[in-house]
């Protein structure tokens, strides 16, 4: 028997059980965002009315746009946090790197729920924060905007995905060749220039790899705003699951998963495109080419 | 290159990220063994009231087992798969290696609301009830990307040439499979299925889309805690998060342990 065929019977049961369980279900969703409902019947006549409602209600379209914002924000905002820590746990510490790396991802295993649970606890009205600066004396009277407002739902999401970011970033720094960094101070670059014309370029990949895994995770998260967010909790993906639940509009609610999966797919291979010209791509490629 | 400065800077700096990362968790340990019913400061004494409260609670038991139900298939499955994808992306050559790595990437990539939804259609379409088996093959899918990462990152640092040296001596694929390149893996899909027991016993979003009238404990912890915070979730939550730590610090100190 060749390794090619044993290659290709491997990947068959990976390929029929992504097949059956996420490329059928979405293509079925698919085929009922051009479906109608009437009372509580689906009626499956193709119309393209519920593409035409989103693109003609000013809530749907401020609702996407908003959460493709909020993808775009907390990307930047873990970026900026993340990239000093990325490099530090690559060219900074020996020992305790594996420490430093296995530290950065324990909170990810708690689970979402706990995460959210201990952010409530924290920012709530009575809660830890307000209680502590009350009792200390800084503020007379607790200050209600902590908990169930924007800013606690972009604390929370910057909190829950900076790990992805880091990650990201710690994979390219450890590709980078400190070599380069010295060349460029023996021709003469200061630490800035060094920094904008050697390590971002190079760390680019990686920047661009973490931000769009935060992105993604980030327009899709559906517990944070709903749970910390308060009356500004309402996002798009929360709509999707009202329509799927009580609202009882399948059709309008498959309409707008697919919307937001094809600006999602735009933006992936936007990025496709940037890391496989860069060199660490290459080098991932590797064989392929 | 680097100034005494900067230093002090970056030291601080990774001081104050971590130490935020941690503060939550902080937060809820110490409030689990405060006695007040208000999550608030100053303290007011020490107690373990709240975790009995806790593990007395039937409800949350019944729902402890199914999450053990759904759990532990689960993670198999998905270490099975995933396993499977990582053998087929590093060791075996493949025609269509590239295609493969976007199928087993792509679950990951789809918001889980998105995922839900779409299988809570096919299974109506198709006439399927839901039960535990659905929440498990729908939690399977989701995990794949993390225990093929897993798996291939083992794999990868497994020298080729041992299991040419296997070939030379006359094994078949199957027995050089067996004997050299399986025993290698053990430890990785031992740490795999471990990170996929913690990931499908902690997963919301799609469990409550494709639960029946059988609740895991995820769900009903996030019913309880939509509506209130009090000491009893808050110790529920503290050994949420003590056992999923325990379990993934077990499984990485099986995974290095295969790196020596």
């Amino acid at each position: 028997m060749k390794r090619i065929t044993i290659g290709n019977a491997l990947s068959v049961p990976v390929f029929a059980a992504v097949a059956a369980l996420c490329i059928a279900p979405l293509a079925i969703l698919f085929a009922y965002s051009f479906f109608s409902v009437s009372f509580v019947a689906i009626i499956k006549d193709p119309t393209f009315k519920n593409y035409a409602r989103i693109a003609g209600s000013s809530t749907y379209r401020w609702l996407i746009f908003k959460a493709f914002l909020s993808g775009a924000g907390i990307a930047a905002i873990t970026a900026i946090i993340g990239y000093p820590v990325a490099w530090f746990i690559a060219k900074r510490v020996t020992i305790y790197k594996s420490a430093l790396l296995t530290l950065l991802l324990v909170p990810l295993y708690t689970g979402d729920l706990v995460r959210i649970f201990a952010w409530r606890v924290l920012l709530g009205a009575e809660g830890v924060l307000n209680s502590l600066l009350m009792w200390i004396g800084l503020v007379d009277k607790p200050i209600d905007a902590l908990l169930f407002s924007p800013l606690a739902t972009h604390i929370v999401l910057a909190y829950n995905y900076l790990p992805f970011m880091v990650i990201g970033l710690w994979l390219a720094f450890e590709a980078l060749d400190d070599r380069l960094l010295e060349a460029a101070q023996d021709l003469g670059a200061g630490s800035r220039s060094a920094f904008v014309r050697v390590t971002l370029p190079l760390t680019m990949p990686g920047l661009i790899a973490g931000a769009l895994m935060v992105f993604v995770m980030v327009v899709g998260d559906y517990l944070t705003p709903q749970l910390v967010g308060g009356a500004s909790g309402i996002t798009i993906i929360s709509a999707i699951n009202d329509l799927f639940g009580t609202a009882f509009d399948w059709p309008l609610g498959s309409a707008i998963a697919w919307t937001m999966l094809a600006i999602l797919a735009l933006f992936f291979a936007l990025a496709a495109i940037v890391i496989s010209r860069s060199t660490l791509g290459k080098a991932m490629a590797g064989g392929e080419a | 290159m680097i100034s005494r400065q900067q230093n002090i800077l970056a030291y601080s700096w990774i001081w104050i990220v971590y130490i935020l990362m941690y503060l939550p968790i902080a937060v809820i340990a110490i409030f689990s063994f405060n006695s007040s019913e208000i999550i608030a400061f100053p303290l007011q004494g020490f107690t373990t009231d709240w975790y009995a409260q806790a593990l007395t609670d039937g409800r949350l038991l019944g729902g402890l087992k199914l999450t053990f139900l759904v759990a532990i298939p689960t993670a198999l499955f998905s270490t099975i798969l995933g396993a499977m994808a990582a053998l087929a992306l590093t060791r075996y050559p493949m025609r269509y290696r590239f295609l493969l790595l976007v199928f087993v990437l792509m679950p990951f990539l789809i918001p889980k609301v998105i995922l839900a939804v779409a299988q809570l259609i096919l299974l109506a379409d198709l006439g399927i009830g839901r039960s535990l088996w659905t929440i498990i093959a729908g939690q399977t899918i989701v995990i794949l990307p993390f225990t093929t990462l897993v798996n291939a990152s083992v794999l990868m640092r497994i020298d080729n040439r041992l299991e040419e040296a296997a070939f030379d001596l006359g094994a078949s694929h199957f027995s050089a499979f067996k004997r050299v390149t399986l025993p290698l893996m053990k430890n990785g899909l031992m740490a795999s299925w471990f990170i996929a027991f913690v990931l499908s016993s902690a997963e919301y979003v799609l469990t409550s889309f494709l639960s029946g009238r059988e609740q895991p404990l995820s769900i009903l912890v996030a019913s309880d805690f939509r509506f209130n915070v009090s000491p009893a979730l808050d110790s529920i939550a503290l050994m949420l998060v003590l056992a999923n730590i325990a379990l993934i610090g077990f499984g990485e100190f099986i995974r290095r342990r295969s790196q020596k």
